[in-house]
């Protein structure tokens, strides 16, 4: 019954051949598969290949091995219902941020005056409506990444990717938006898979962490997380939520260095 | 190193409250600082032309040799029309040769960049067209194009060209692949990946190009002239040498400097209107 998933990942295998012939097996045997509407974090360390998996699962890199699929269908059919968030949010600075979360449907030649107005109650949705018509360089890093968000959520997918979205985002903003991203996901109802090596961050947002062991990439422990929604900052402090980071410190092999 | 006693200048000078530095209301609406580069230009300008002066005066150069710019200046005056008609020529062909540049440059650097299985076969063959000394084709284009207008605007396209395909190739070479991947995920075609992004994130490292070509072209331009014709600055230069006339010669250098820099500088000002957001990300 794979069409019950949202994103299933059945035994993915991903494998580079350099020139001289030798292979590096980045990604085998990946096996998991996330359902609709729930929150997945994927944790591991830099260099266990969460990009890659991501990428396979966006289509921009193809498995060596296993199939992916989306909403039951092949990823080449299914494009349309992903949308993506990078680590950097990659705004066209000579784009207003309204128009530069309408560039996907521009791509899809799907702009309509229905489709402005949706741009636009993301822009507000993330507390951005009165700088729609601002540029980016006028905007701090969490605020760019904000738009970055609606950019991926204008053509309404129904599975979003983040690839470390937080990353280059200091401490508070980051901690201000993961409450951001877990009203949009309540709001929207899609499927986040939502790469990070923040563990801390990885259990306090998701349903399910997912945790990718090294060289190969390979899942070593797949974590529910029972913490009641909505998720709010002491939460961080409860009994709970430390037990399962250190029960993820564990799979990973980490004792410290990381947050 | 031990500490030798330092000479604070600042403790030694007395704190004068002096007056204060207001600006007048009207200043504030200029842009201070681009004011303010423009006196330092101003001022390095006139420092440069001093100092040649007194050179020639110091050390008494006989007029064969070097004259002052005070003598180039007067040469320019007393036949302003004979230097405007042929600098007329120049910036014609000058002006022609970069915008052919340009445009065949433009479209070899993107050749380069979306043509990738092309770019082994390509680039080395541009890089052995590169080092041929574009002075050494002129005679090449005079046979091929004639002693008109024609054969000086190719020897300034031939080197306004080559600056242009690599900065276009390098412009579009350093699109972000995360614009790459979103054009990807959402089935961008390749022309409109190419209207909407590549284009436009190419635009400033063109511009580096055409900055570059831009004063290249108007030399190449000079180049011709001195190989044949008989018009133009580089024919003023050629007539002054036979002449042993100086101040015809500096005068037309003089020109010839300005008219650069005044394209330099049109180039600049395009570029900035073009693309305010450069501006602040820098």
């Amino acid at each position: 019954m794979t069409t019950d998933y949202a994103i299933s990942v059945n035994n993915v295998g991903k494998t580079y051949t350099s020139r001289d012939g030798q292979e590096n097996v980045v990604l085998k045997g990946l096996d998991f598969h996330v359902n609709p509407g729930e929150f997945v974090s994927i944790v591991g360390q830099s260099g266990s290949g969460k990009t890659t998996l991501l990428n396979t699962i966006s289509g921009l890199q193809e498995a060596s091995e296993g199939e992916i699929l989306i909403r039951g269908r092949e990823i080449s059919a299914a494009l349309k219902d992903i949308g993506m968030v990078f680590q950097s949010p990659v705004l066209l600075p000579w784009r207003n941020n309204l128009d530069n979360v309408l560039l996907p449907l521009e791509f899809r030649d799907a702009v309509t005056s229905e489709s402005k107005d949706h741009a636009m109650e993301l822009l507000q949705m993330v507390g951005l409506g009165e700088k729609a018509t601002r540029y980016s360089y006028e905007l701090s890093g969490g605020m760019q990444q904000r738009v970055a968000i609606c950019r991926a959520l204008v053509s309404r997918p129904e599975i979003l990717l983040m690839d470390e979205p937080f990353g280059a985002l200091d401490a508070m903003t980051r901690d201000s938006m993961n409450f951001e991203i877990q009203r949009i996901w309540r709001r929207t109802g899609c499927s986040v898979l939502f790469v990070t090596h923040s563990i801390s961050e990885a259990v306090w947002l998701a349903d399910r962490v997912v945790v990718v062991g090294d060289r190969p990439g390979r899942i070593v422990a797949d974590v529910k997380v029972d913490i009641e929604r909505p998720r709010a900052k002491e939460h961080k402090f409860s009994e709970n939520f430390a037990s399962y980071v250190a029960e993820i410190e564990s799979h990973i092999g980490v004792t410290a260095g990381i947050s | 190193m031990t500490t030798a006693p330092r000479i604070d200048t600042d403790a030694v000078r007395p704190v004068e409250p002096g007056p204060a530095p207001a600006a007048p209301p009207t200043a504030s609406r200029l842009k201070p600082e681009s004011f303010t580069a423009g006196i330092k230009a101003v001022v390095g300008l006139v420092g440069l032309f001093a100092i040649w002066e007194l050179a020639v005066f110091i050390f008494d150069f006989p007029k064969y040799l070097l004259v002052g710019p005070i003598s180039a200046f007067e040469e320019l005056f007393t036949n302003p029309g004979y230097f405007a008609v042929n600098a007329l020529t120049t910036l014609q062909e000058g002006l022609a040769g970069f915008a052919l540049g340009t445009a065949l440059g433009v479209l070899c650097g993107a050749l380069l960049y979306y043509a990738s299985f092309l770019r082994p076969f390509l680039y080395p063959a541009l890089i052995a067209i590169d080092t041929i000394p574009k002075v050494a084709l002129a005679p090449l284009f005079i046979v091929w194009f004639g002693f008109g207008f024609e054969s000086k605007a190719f020897v300034a396209m031939a080197i306004a060209f080559f600056p242009l395909v690599i900065n276009t190739f390098d412009g579009l070479n350093s699109v972000p692949h995360e614009l790459q991947d979103l054009a990807r995920i959402n089935r961008a075609s390749k022309l409109k990946k190419m209207m909407k992004i590549d284009f436009i994130y190419a635009l400033p490292s063109i511009f580096t190009g055409a900055k570059i070509s831009i004063s290249l072209a108007v030399g190449g331009a000079v180049v011709g002239e001195f190989i044949a014709g008989s018009k133009g600055l580089g024919y003023v230069i050629l007539l002054a040498n036979s002449q042993v006339d100086l101040p015809s010669m500096f005068a037309a250098f003089i020109v010839l400097a300005a008219i650069a820099l005044l394209l330099f500088f049109i180039i600049d000002l395009i570029s900035k209107k073009l693309l305010p957001w450069k501006n602040y990300t820098k």
